[in-house]
């Protein structure tokens, strides 16, 4: 079989350039609406997995899905630090465990309006846990008994009074800022601090979760299920990962719930203004179409040659719109975690993913665009075509 | 100007014309739902009165006020009565079914609050029976909960010490006059989980998360809020009074800068379907160059073959606009109920229609009138010499 070169649909799409830039536009923006809708979901999982540790467990009360939900006594929470044997000691023979409370905190935003931000009362252990993952980028840590914080990096853009030396009051209490921190996760968008300080200042006796670190050899889903029927303390246990991932869902099933929508709606606009296109190009094309099938060209090639210069519209389309995308990459945005209430900031992220479906997405609209016209195309008989041309 | 050439260009590429307002169509619905979405973000604030204060904790929305605020509140000139509220936050059947539960006081909430309408039931059960609830329209008809049947509710900040879930009694099912609220919510007695804590039947936090204030009649709520600001400075929990629309705005700029989202996927939207009508005019005005001559070696005016065009598209987009206003309409109460407690206040206003109305007349003009200049100012001459 004899394909028609490529060459002719691409000096077809060149001489009739303001049709081929209107449609390669029209799709590139379909396809940036798309790409851009899931770069937010992406960058918005990407936080909480990058955070999400498997070798640290977190221990909540049973029935509670989030750390805000969750609460333990004091007594039941030294039970939980002391007394498990699946996690792993210190050099010098202490459980790697720690207790923290959390609680949203209604501060002020830079640009005006409140929001509700994480803070997190830790014990000393908790920073030793922590001492790979965190990094104090300005300033030094808190040190314990004080009423001292340290800020989450995505806050000190965000937040009023989250620079080092500025004072934040929670209640009734002023704590001072004497460190930032970053830290992959989700900790950057939180405020810490020492855990019996802001349960004074809070009014909270109760811890909100336990967290340790996992033993190398420990078997997960046994201690999972022994904490579950634990005599004293029952609790849910979860990998931090694990924990992090449940938090995502709602948000990262609505973003991928409204791409998907967006994409068949959009897209099936995108296939009409595709078809549209490449029938007026078969219009304008017929005698030529009778030529090829003069020259011996079978259907099937003239069908072919058709489909791929609708691909090439397609895809140059999904190019626009991937460069259209590009800039977002990086930009932060803030939304609330609907169940824990707090302020999460997270960047738009172009992952490959991003790129794989906006380009998936293109062929499949260009293909399906020229699928009728193509179709038309082939159908034609020489004599018929050099008549109506 | 012959108007049936409008017609009879538009019917000539029968497929071109129906892609075409195929697409316009969608697009016009995408983007009165769109639009629709960012409205009812605002439901709550729109439809707020001004004689509803909300008195909460200045430090974070999960700190609760201890119970002796209430009798400080109602002692207060120009409070004419108090409700406690607190979010219960449980779950039905499984975390991911999720609608708001509230514990208030019933006869003082239903008294400021004379939007509910309680349209199936009985109220008076509401306000008497310890364990009776109210429930949403919409969350009603999504679970199939009728008057009289029980709601497991399975708490998570607050527990029952058996593990057992709590059970509340349909006693009415409540509408709303306007959106103030939304109707997923469930109310029942906030004495039954007071007594409960109190009872130790039931363990979590003390207090009420927010009370809310219903003012006399005349008294200026700015006052009354700095008033009770001012009562509690001290501690033991500062709060913050707002005005009932400034506490639902709150939650609205919580979500983030979703108008800003939208209105930016909106502006794909747009592009994509402007480009796109733009091109079908382009190219049906290349086609009918040629006629266009004609009609000038006819004598017809430059405006009158200006309006042939300019005609054709107005009419493509005012028919797929249309096609798309009428979609957004007849869908948007199904498309309400699947977004459900997300945006309680979904709703297609005659605004978001009427704009979507201009929108489409102006894509018309726009897209009809670029062809219409170009067969304006060409000569029959050169229109046969390279006509098609």
């Amino acid at each position: 079989m004899q394909l028609v070169p490529f060459s002719y649909n691409l000096r077809s799409l060149l001489v009739r350039r303001s049709t081929t830039l209107l449609t390669v536009v029209s799709i590139g923006a379909t396809v940036a609406v798309i790409s851009g809708v899931q770069a937010l979901q992406q960058g918005f999982v990407t936080i909480f997995e990058k955070g999400g540790r498997t070798d640290v467990a977190v221990f909540l009360r049973p029935g509670a899905t989030t750390e805000n939900q969750s609460g333990f006594t004091r007594s039941s929470a030294d039970i939980l630090l002391k007394s498990i044997p699946e996690i792993a000691l210190t050099d010098d023979g202490r459980p790697m465990s720690s207790a923290e409370n959390y609680m949203a905190v209604r501060l002020f935003k830079i640009g005006g309006g409140e929001t509700n931000v994480p803070v997190r009362g830790v014990q000393p252990m908790t920073m030793t846990i922590r001492a790979d993952d965190l990094q104090i980028l300005e300033g030094r840590t808190f040190q314990p008994g004080a009423d001292e914080i340290i800020v989450g990096e995505n806050l000190t853009r965000r937040i009023r009074g989250c620079q080092v030396g500025e004072v934040i009051r929670l209640n009734t209490v002023p704590f001072t800022v004497v460190g930032t921190f970053t830290d992959e996760g989700t900790f950057s968008s939180e405020i810490w601090g020492d855990l019996e300080r802001m349960g004074d200042a809070l009014q909270r006796s109760v811890y909100n979760r336990v967290i340790g670190v996992l033993r190398p050899d420990v078997d997960v889903p046994a201690l999972i299920e022994a904490q579950e029927n634990h005599p004293q303390v029952p609790a849910k246990v979860m990998t931090e990962a694990d924990y992090l991932i449940s938090q995502t869902g709602v948000i990262s099933a609505t973003l991928l719930g409204l791409g998907a929508f967006l994409a068949v709606i959009m897209g099936i606009a995108a296939v009409f203004t595709t078809t549209t296109t490449m029938q007026a190009a078969l219009a304008a094309r017929t005698h030529e179409i009778g030529i090829l099938a003069c020259l011996g060209f079978r259907p099937i090639s003239i069908l072919l040659s058709f489909l791929f210069e609708s691909l090439v519209l397609g895809v140059l389309g999904g190019l626009v719109g991937i460069l259209l995308t590009l800039p977002l990459n990086g930009i932060e945005t803030g939304t609330t975690n609907m169940i824990t209430f707090t302020e999460v900031a997270f960047a738009f992220r172009i992952t490959p993913q991003v790129l794989g479906t906006a380009i998936v997405f293109s062929i499949m609209l260009g293909l399906l665009g020229g699928a009728i016209p193509a179709f038309r195309a082939a159908r034609m008989t020489a004599v018929e075509a050099l008549r109506r041309g | 100007m012959p108007i049936r050439l409008i017609f009879r260009n538009l019917v000539r590429h029968k497929l071109r014309t129906a892609l075409t307002v195929g697409s316009l169509a969608i697009a016009v619905f995408l983007l009165c739902v769109l639009r629709a979405l960012v409205v009812s973000l605002d439901a709550g604030v729109r439809n707020s009165t001004s004689d509803r204060l909300i008195v909460q904790s200045a430090v974070s929305l999960f700190v609760n006020l201890p119970a002796s605020y209430v009798g400080k509140l109602k002692a207060v000139e120009g409070v004419d009565s108090v409700a406690r509220l607190q979010w219960f936050g449980g779950y039905y059947q499984d975390p991911s079914s999720f609608f708001g539960q509230f514990g208030v006081d019933p006869e003082k909430f239903l008294g400021m609050y004379p939007e509910f309408k309680i349209v199936e039931g009985s109220r008076e059960r509401f306000l008497t029976e310890r364990t009776a609830c109210i429930i949403g329209r919409q969350t009603a008809d999504r679970y199939g909960f009728k008057v009289g049947d029980t709601v497991p509710i399975i708490g998570t900040i607050f527990q029952r010490l058996d593990g057992s879930p709590w059970e509340f009694q349909v006693a009415g099912i409540y509408e709303l006059e306007s959106i103030v609220w939304d109707e997923t919510t469930i109310f029942f007695p906030f004495e039954y989980l007071e007594e409960s804590l109190k009872g130790g039947a039931a363990s979590g936090p003390p207090g009420s998360g927010v009370i809310y204030i219903h003012l006399a009649e005349g008294v200026n709520p700015v006052n009354i809020a700095a008033e009770v600001d001012g009562l509690f400075e001290n501690g033991p929990q500062r709060v913050q009074t707002t005005t009932e629309a400034e506490f639902n705005a709150q939650f609205v700029s919580m979500v983030g800068n979703i108008p800003f989202f939208v209105t930016t996927i909106g502006g794909g939207v747009l592009a994509a379907i402007l480009l796109a009508v733009i091109n079908t005019m382009l190219l049906a005005g290349r086609e009918q160059r040629h006629d266009m001559g004609v009609l000038k070696a006819l004598g017809f005016s430059d405006w009158a073959v200006f309006g042939v065009m300019l005609g054709q598209g107005v009419l493509l987009c005012v028919v797929g606009g249309g096609l798309g206003i009428g979609l957004a309409q007849l869908s948007s109460p199904e498309i309400a109920k699947l977004l459900g407690t997300m945006f309680p206040g979904f709703e297609m206003t005659s605004e978001i229609l009427t704009n979507a109305c201009t929108l489409s007349l102006g894509i018309g003009l726009l897209s009809g009138a670029l062809p219409a200049a170009a067969t304006r100012k060409l000569l029959a001459v050169d229109a046969f010499r390279r006509g098609a």
